[in-house]
């Protein structure tokens, strides 16, 4: 009992690592932009497509995939912006969820239509095995994949404390007109910010590739879990991100162990909910 | 000529609240802009800064159009615009709102020009770590005045920075920027407070519902019957 507790807790802080990475996307987003990407899930889906196409293509690790599909989900990022989200920034707030929540429809019609319902997964890994500590048993890809994640929010914590391009998106942020008078130009600001967290996508579809199978309507599942470790997390911490992630994968994997696997998203949402009630700016959010 | 702003009308949505408004600022002068509360003061430096889009009449920078340009443009050509309140970004120390200043310099943070601010704000300097939304009121304003002259604009503009300040803290913003004044650069200031502004500056205009209804070196406007009665108070 208490090494299925353990092993599951083990598992599941693993996987709120590539939650916590799913998730800046969309937190950064919602942050500089203040517009909720609905579609945000399903970007985790169509990557992961894309990874299986390439892996399959080219006989690839998941793992390496995203080399090719970071700098495609990029372009489509700032693509996206352009076409859609630049237009509804100054419109209500119910238009620019109108528009995520059909680009969310759209995207899966597509995976649907392009690689039809059936589930896809990679059937080949270089990375094998498990490593043993004691009775608890650590998969190597989900390790792997946790550690490629937190390298990656690292990288983007640096660039937006360190670089030119991410102090303005911690300006435009923070008061988008003062940005425009220092010289930020906002509309790159924001197609850059909106790219990076398409691109990250790209980084989490790879590595949850390596470990599981995708399918056309799976975009609403990681939808969900961002939007519940956002909530949780609250605005303009990443560390309180990646707890909050841990917290999300903890609660998933204890409630696969001990009562229904399909009962992970009941748990999840209402986790969500328990959040907006009680602490609506999250755990660790800013003032 | 640095600015010169012939005719202008702009205003939110479709009601104008400037209305042909004209107003000049010549290179090494200080101008002011007094007028109550309402009056569109505010108004006239947003649409100078393009935040506020111009409905009619031409804002000419340094002999050129900038009514139609964006907002990140126009502070490229050299303008540094300080708004009510200063707006220090809050959730950025006060050395990174000072980088952010330099945005378009960025040139300027190897110059040496963050020293020679910290000695005109030796405040700044002991809060450079800090958190903007941590500072007082007056450290905010230093800090927005700070971070408009580190891209070393050739017109400064100031909106109300006496706002909400204590009277002692009003006397040493105003030293520094008479000091500003004095070492040549250009300042546009909008201020409320119509003695303090009309001490500091060269020239006024008196905005009044939109319209400038009175304009004249800073002497000849304090002995005016209309400023010594609506303004002055005496």
């Amino acid at each position: 009992m208490l090494d299925m507790t353990v092993q599951s807790i083990i598992t599941g802080l693993m996987m709120g690592v590539i939650y916590a990475l799913i998730t800046l996307g969309i937190s950064i987003v919602f942050g500089v932009l203040n517009v909720v990407n609905f579609a945000h899930g399903d970007f985790v889906m169509f990557s992961m497509y894309l990874s299986y196409m390439i892996g399959t293509a080219l006989v690839w690790d998941a793992v390496q995939t995203p080399l090719i599909t970071i700098p495609v989900l990029f372009i489509f990022g700032f693509i996206v912006y352009y076409l859609i989200i630049d237009r509804t920034l100054r419109q209500m707030y119910v238009v620019q969820l109108a528009v995520t929540v059909g680009l969310q429809i759209f995207m899966r019609s597509m995976a649907l239509i392009i690689w039809k319902a059936q589930p896809r997964a990679l059937q080949y890994s270089i990375i094998q095995g498990n490593i043993q500590i004691g009775p608890y048993t650590i998969l190597t890809s989900r390790l792997v994949a946790a550690i490629i994640s937190l390298i990656f929010i690292a990288g983007i914590a640096w660039f937006l404390n360190k670089s030119w391009a991410g102090s303005a998106m911690r300006a435009a942020s923070d008061d988008l007109d003062m940005a425009s008078l220092v010289g930020v130009n906002y509309r790159r600001t924001y197609a850059l910010t909106f790219a990076i967290g398409s691109a990250l996508t790209a980084v989490a579809g790879g590595l949850l590739m390596s470990f599981q199978q995708t399918d056309p309507v799976g975009g609403i599942r990681f939808g969900f879990l961002s939007w519940c470790v956002l909530a949780l997390a609250g605005l303009g911490s990443i560390p309180g991100l990646i707890i909050s992630g841990m917290i999300v994968g903890v609660a998933e994997t204890v409630t696969i162990t001990f009562f229904d696997p399909r009962s992970r998203l009941l748990v999840i949402y209402g986790i969500f909910i328990l959040v907006l009630w009680f602490k609506p700016r999250g755990l660790f959010g800013r003032k | 000529m640095l600015l010169k702003i012939s005719n202008l009308n702009a205003g939110y949505g479709k009601v104008p609240v400037l209305h042909e408004c004209t107003l000049e600022v010549n290179e090494h002068e200080t101008v002011t802009v007094i007028g109550p509360n309402g009056a569109g003061k505010s108004t006239l430096l947003k649409t100078i800064t393009g935040l506020v889009k111009a409905m009619s009449g031409q804002i000419v920078f340094q002999d050129e159009e900038i009514a139609t340009l964006s907002t990140d443009q126009i502070i490229r050509k050299g303008i540094a615009f300080v708004p009510e309140g200063g707006r220090p970004f809050p959730n950025m120390t006060v050395l990174d709102n000072l980088r952010m200043g330099a945005f378009t310099k960025r040139e300027n943070l190897k110059n040496g020009v963050i020293d020679e601010l910290f000695a005109l704000f030796p405040v700044l300097k002991k809060r450079s770590n800090q958190y903007a939304r941590t500072l007082s009121g007056g450290e905010r304003q230093m800090l927005a005045i700070a971070r408009g002259l580190i891209s070393r604009p050739k017109l400064l503009m100031l909106d109300e920075p006496s706002l909400g300040l204590a009277p002692k803290l009003v006397d040493e913003i105003y030293e520094k920027i008479r000091m500003l004044k004095e070492s040549g650069l250009t300042v546009l200031l909008i201020e409320q407070n119509t003695s303090y502004a009309l001490e500091l500056a060269d020239r006024g205009y008196v905005l009044e519902n939109g319209h400038i209804i009175m304009t004249g070196a800073c002497a000849e406007l304090s002995s005016s019957d209309h400023i010594r009665k609506a303004y002055l108070g005496i």
